[in-house]
């Protein structure tokens, strides 16, 4: 019988760097967390609503980031067309809202409809590889957001307006979303609980077979593993994590555009995840910190934050392929590994 | 009896002839993207950005009192250092890693940003419009047609007729073709590699800044007019099958059609999806496009 000393030595190795950098991203969102805890109690103590509610914002799109870094860094796709799902959970839940301002109702609608939605459109996007893969979801994207923008049902070019304030019921707390600092705090551990799912799944044999299939797709089946089905499953999961973010967005901005599901919300997701550090997950919550600080600071200096935001983006890629958390994570990690001896 | 031949004149044909011209300003763009992916497998995001650079710099340098049939000339020459550098100094830096897809892909969306930002600030956020170089309309077969209209169609056909030359026919394209087919082979005959991906890259920018040189006067002149176009240019080459210049060519003559004649049975506004759903059913269904790419048979 084989035990486990028996397996090649770096295939040990290799499971526990994995493990490590893992934790080292456990690390990395607890140290975010703190951050966050530390901004809202200044927020609150200044009275502050705008800086909160901003920084509400990067969290709903670090959420987005994070359905899109799950499909790029731990199956190799990149998707051009992701806030499709993001501005389909916004869409599903401002309906669902202006009917009955119920917060679990529009979110279990949204947790359906989204995973519905995805299971379908991975169908079609999942029949191509590669760089075909990154068009097919481009052209999925423009489909739908062209019928959106035409459709007098869904307040066509305009979007929806009037989404009114929801009660959120915790149990124990009711969060009012227009409450600058609960609503933070909500949303906070919301998106730290879409990274934990995340996380836990990738962390799974479910996670390892994702893992092989990048590795090398030919040789999974030999092993007994659908790789149709891990796809479609890992993209239904991002779809229906892009659409839970989304669904928060129409609750903080009290409406919904469909700005929200064109190209430009894609590319902004997919650099959020490439300048936060691709296969990361925790890169995406820095990245979108980092990407809406950049936005709103040069914003306010000059209108042309693209350049700026664009340079950096090329940067990145040139330079710095592994993004800003694959510099710090590995550093992390040699810091527990060396605690833990 | 009569009332069909009326709607053929007046209706139908004029809409064609509208579709040729805007599918044969959508192939002049597209044909650089397809070259660029059949021979560097990259997909050139900026490609959009290159079209807007020529148009405003025809714009530039037309106000400063430059004849349009020496900027016709003037502006692609222009653009090849331009190109060439972009794929030295950028694309080589990032070619040999794995998913160069990815990647390049990356690395040149950046590049259209921060272009798109750049013509912004340097000829200001507003709509131009040069003027027709070839003023007048005349009338052919019973239908009034801009005379530019007319030499757009005639002079595109003129050089989607020699980038089809130059790639199947001379010893460039050979060069070109074989570099794409097998690129160890070739550089083990003596083929430059690395000049040939640089020149293939900046020929396809200068086709791109023609276009945006011949288009100007149709389309004017705005910062965000290559984003805009790029969409409806990606799609033709998709459904032409990526890297196949008959490929880009018959697609894009085709989805013209498709889009102007759609828009007589169902509101404008909807030929975008129709022509979007297209390009995702090709994908879905005959993923390397119609026809076959660059360098293979």
């Amino acid at each position: 019988m084989l035990s486990p000393s028996h397996l090649p030595l770096s295939a040990t190795l290799r499971h526990d760097r994995s493990g490590l950098l893992m934790r080292a991203s456990h690390v990395l969102v607890v140290v975010f967390v703190v951050a966050a805890l530390v901004f809202a109690a200044l927020g609150a103590a200044l009275g502050d609503t705008f800086f909160l509610r901003l920084a509400t914002e990067a969290l709903i799109l670090g959420g987005f980031a994070l359905s899109v870094d799950i499909l790029l860094g731990y199956t190799g796709l990149l998707s051009l067309g992701h806030a499709l799902y993001f501005g389909f959970g916004a869409y599903v839940s401002a309906l669902m809202l202006k009917q009955t301002p119920s917060f679990w109702l529009a979110m279990g609608v949204v947790l359906v409809a989204a995973a519905a939605f995805g299971f379908l459109t991975g169908l079609i996007a999942n029949r191509v590889r590669g760089v075909y893969f990154a068009l097919v979801t481009f052209g999925l994207a423009q489909v739908f957001a062209k019928v959106v923008y035409n459709t007098r049902a869904l307040g066509a070019s305009d979007g929806m307006i009037g989404i009114p304030i929801v009660p959120i019921e915790l149990g124990v707390v009711t969060v009012m979303s227009n409450a600058p600092v609960a609503f933070f705090l909500f949303t906070l551990g919301f998106v730290t609980m879409l990274y934990a799912v995340s996380a836990y799944l990738l962390d799974t044999s479910f996670g390892r077979v994702l893992g092989a299939l990048r590795a090398n797709e030919n040789r999974v089946p030999f092993l007994g593993y659908s790789t149709h089905r891990a796809r479609l499953a890992i993209y239904v999961f991002a779809s229906v994590v892009a659409a839970l973010s989304g669904a928060l967005y129409p609750m903080l901005r009290g409406f919904v555009s469909p700005e929200l599901m064109f190209f430009a919300a894609s590319g902004n997701a997919v650099i959020t995840v490439v300048i936060g550090g691709v296969g990361t997950l925790v890169g995406a919550l820095y990245g979108s910190v980092i990407l809406t600080v950049l936005k709103s600071v040069i914003g306010t200096m000059t209108e042309h934050h693209l350049i700026v935001v664009g340079l950096i983006f090329m940067a990145v890629v040139i330079f710095l392929p592994k993004g800003l958390m694959g510099f710090v994570r590995p550093r992390v990690a040699r810091l527990l590994d060396g605690g833990g001896r | 009896m009569t009332s069909t031949l009326d709607f053929i004149q007046f209706v139908l044909a004029p809409q064609m002839i509208t579709g040729l011209s805007l599918g044969v300003a959508v192939v002049l763009v597209a044909l650089g993207l397809t070259i660029i992916f059949g021979l560097l497998d990259v997909i050139n995001m900026a490609h959009g950005e290159f079209y807007a650079i020529g148009a405003y710099a025809a714009l530039a340098l037309g106000a400063v009192g430059i004849n349009f049939w020496l900027l016709l000339l003037i502006v692609p020459l222009l653009m090849i250092p331009l190109g060439y550098l972009t794929e030295r100094g950028l694309i080589q830096r990032v070619f040999n890693k794995p998913d160069r897809h990815v990647t390049t892909l990356l690395l040149t969306f950046g590049l259209a940003l921060v272009l798109e930002d750049v013509l912004k600030v340097a000829f200001g956020p507003n709509t131009q419009r040069p003027s027709t170089p070839i003023p007048g309309a005349i009338e052919m077969f019973g239908i009034m047609m801009p005379n530019y209209r007319l030499f757009l169609i005639l002079f595109g056909i003129a050089i989607i007729a020699a980038v089809i030359v130059i790639v199947n026919r001379t010893a460039l394209g050979a060069m070109v073709r074989a570099a794409a087919f097998d690129r160890n082979m070739a550089a083990s005959l003596g083929v430059p590699v690395t000049k040939v991906y640089a020149g293939t890259f900046a020929f396809g920018v200068a086709l791109a800044g023609l276009a945006g040189v011949l288009l100007a006067p149709v389309f004017s002149v705005f910062p965000t007019m290559g984003r805009d176009f790029i969409f409806m240019a990606f799609t033709v080459v998709i459904v032409g099958g990526m890297g196949s210049i008959i490929g880009t060519v018959v697609a894009g003559l085709l989805l013209a059609q498709v889009q102007v004649l759609s828009s007589l049975v169902v509101s404008p506004v909807w030929s975008d999806p129709i022509v979007f759903s297209i390009m995702v059913l090709v994908l879905v269904f005959r993923p390397q496009g119609l026809f076959g790419r660059l360098g293979h048979a």
